[in-house]
């Protein structure tokens, strides 16, 4: 593309320059940057000015373990991922592109079908009386129910299904652009397909996992609806915390304070992310 | 009977309906370098694909050594590839792509190290070693998969169309680099190309493919001189096909009749042909003189056209039938001829020329 295009194509972008900008400015000031530090605000000076609500939630061994509850979920859940994701993901690089784009469907549809449903769909899958368990016992390979539900097992699970669409997209693209013909020479240079994999394949695709890993990851830790419905009163996150401060506790503050670290640990990931893989990456190339 | 070191037996490999090697059995001595040239699609790639074990052929065996190689899979063959596109591994140094094969086979270091020198001196690259692939030029490239594919002294060097992604220039430079490094090294080379002169260039021994089958095994000159089919003639170098009835043929020895009436003896028999059968006769562009010699049979020809061409003319002329045919004297020989009659005789030596069932 020459110099010349590029810069028609800007000038159609912003036919008034800055001032064509205004009116979307406004609006992320007045709906993005005000609330949030309306949050910022209130966790510094609600019930009184000052850090108390940090220090509480910092200092505190109860929220302590929602934290690191929170991390370790979301850690599961973004490693679980991975691991079922990049099978499928090789799969769908090397089918042939018109299957490929049908069993894409299948996951784009999923990702449209509704979060309630598809959380309440696996409570019925992995009840004490639910198909899995009822199935495992039929067949005699348990005699007690398995504990699927109200553990992190459940949440695992059910946000793990969740996720994989977001793990599999970014890492579709990686693996496309790999030479397949690659592999065929790292075969004839002696390489077993475990080595291929480990030499070639995966450091290959590392890109698109750590792209897919972090926003699996950064969308984990906020995660509310399926921590709520599948996970237990032991295992809490983060979000179901800050929604009991504020709903039932009457709390704003320490909510606030709760729900700007939660930003500010996110923001930070995303930016280490774009420190390391860059920022057309980071996003997917958009 | 000594055996042979790699011998391809009765190879046929089907895709579905489809066959893309028919019955292709060739014995290659240890050290040869062997071209497999056709158009695309003749089966070539394919067949080399079945001794790297990247396809299962349909029924037939591939022998290294008297021993089967089918059951063994692609990475325990220990057969060494370059392939069309630059198949180097992108997030490795050039340095640790030619030492791969090596790590994989967890050789000691010090012996790694040693032999990734004198392979990237081999390709003359040690002062790119610690580049990573993309840095290179294309070139570059094939010469580092060269390296790789060597590292490990494999006993078969397979290259699928190695060139053919490079530019005119840097493939005669490549050429002269793989001719070097297979009299360096003696490695057996098996080498795929849809390049008649790339094949003559390089071979010990070109086998000609054409619709899944070999159509003729021999030297350049072999194939060049004494071609066993019209299809061979064809492909390698420039031909004439002249339309011909065969006459008789005696000890090898044909006579015709040519379209324009006139009678030639003495011409070399493809085959048996029966008296007034319809032929082809093939007289190669530079068969042609301007000059009657001791043995010359002639051909009335108007001239149509006369092209320089540096160390060659080109001159296309009409026959009497109304076949245009292609003549390339050398300028040389022209230079005396510069006020070329339209109307003249051209002169070719019957020895030179071949019949080919039409």
């Amino acid at each position: 593309m020459s110099v010349e295009t590029q810069q028609s194509v800007a000038t159609l972008r912003m036919p008034g320059g800055l001032g064509g900008l205004l009116p979307a400015l406004i609006l992320i000031g007045l709906f993005f940057v005000v609330p949030v530090l309306a949050l910022l605000l209130r966790s510094v000076t609600d019930p009184a000015p000052g850090f108390q609500n940090y220090a509480a939630l910092l200092g505190d061994g109860t929220y302590a373990r929602v934290f690191f509850n929170t991390f370790l979920v979301a850690a599961v859940v973004t490693s679980v991922t991975v691991l079922v994701a990049f099978p499928v993901a090789w799969m769908l690089a090397i089918m042939p592109p018109a299957l490929a784009s049908i069993v894409f469907g299948v996951i784009v549809l999923s990702m449209w079908t509704n979060l309630l449903t598809r959380t309440y769909a696996w409570m019925v899958l992995l009840q004490r009386t639910g198909v899995i368990n009822r199935a495992l016992m039929a067949t005699g390979l348990i005699d007690q129910p398995l504990p699927l539900i109200n553990n992190l097992t459940g949440v695992t699970i059910g946000m793990v299904y969740i996720m994989l669409p977001f793990m599999i997209l970014p890492l579709v693209g990686t693996l496309r652009a790999i030479d397949p013909m690659t592999l065929r020479a790292a075969a004839l240079c002696g390489a077993s397909p475990f080595q291929a994999f480990r030499r070639i394949l995966l450091p290959l695709s590392l890109p698109g996992v750590a792209a897919g890993g972090l926003m699996v990851f950064v969308m984990s830790l906020g995660y509310f609806v399926t921590p709520a419905l599948l996970g237990g009163t032991s295992n809490m996150m983060l979000a179901e915390m800050i929604a009991q401060m504020i709903q039932s506790l009457l709390n704003w503050g320490l909510g606030s304070a709760a729900a700007f670290i939660l930003l500010v640990v996110t923001m930070a990931l995303y930016a280490l992310q774009l420190r390391l893989v860059g920022v057309r990456r980071a996003t997917g190339g958009v | 009977m000594t055996q042979p070191f790699l011998s391809i037996r009765k190879l046929r490999k089907a895709f579905g309906a489809f066959t893309a090697v028919h019955d292709v059995t060739l014995d290659i001595p240890r050290g040869e370098f062997l071209t497999f040239l056709g158009p695309s699609g003749s089966g070539k790639s394919t067949t080399l694909y079945a001794i790297a074990g990247f396809q299962d052929p349909s029924s037939g065996n591939v022998l290294l050594e008297g021993k089967s190689l089918l059951a063994v899979p692609s990475h325990k063959r220990n057969i060494g590839m370059v392939f069309q596109r630059y198949t180097l591994f992108p997030h490795l140094s050039v340095a640790e792509n030619v030492a791969f094969p090596l790590r994989v086979r967890r050789r000691p270091e010090a012996e790694v190290k040693r032999k990734v020198a004198d392979m990237l001196g081999l390709v003359r690259l040690e002062s790119f070693a610690e580049r990573l692939p993309g840095a290179l030029s294309g070139g570059q490239q094939q010469r580092v998969a060269l390296a790789r594919a060597l590292a490990y002294d494999p006993p078969i060097l397979l290259m699928d169309e190695p060139l053919s992604a490079l530019d005119k220039k840097l493939r005669e430079e490549i050429q002269a680099e793989i001719r070097r490094i297979h009299r360096e090294t003696g490695v057996t080379i098996l080498y795929v190309t849809h390049d008649q002169e790339e094949a003559l260039h390089l071979s010990d021994r070109i086998a000609l493919f054409r619709d899944g089958r070999i159509e003729q095994t021999g030297t350049g000159e072999d194939l060049y001189l004494r071609p066993a089919t019209d299809f061979v003639a064809g492909f390698i170098g420039n031909s004439n096909f002249l339309a011909a009835e065969h006459l008789e043929t005696k000890d090898g020895a044909s006579t015709i009749r040519l379209a324009d009436g006139s009678l030639i003896s003495g011409i070399n028999a493809n085959g048996a042909f029966s008296s007034g059968q319809k032929t082809r006769l093939m007289i190669r562009p530079e068969a042609f003189r301007l000059e009657r010699g001791p043995t010359s049979a002639e051909l009335a020809v108007e001239i149509v056209d006369v092209a320089f061409y540096g160390e060659r003319r080109r001159i296309v002329a009409r026959t009497a039938a109304g076949q245009e045919i292609d003549i390339r004297p050398t300028s040389a020989a022209m230079a005396s001829q510069e006020a070329t009659p339209r109307h003249r005789r051209v002169f070719f030596d019957p020895g030179a020329a071949f019949l080919f069932p039409a």
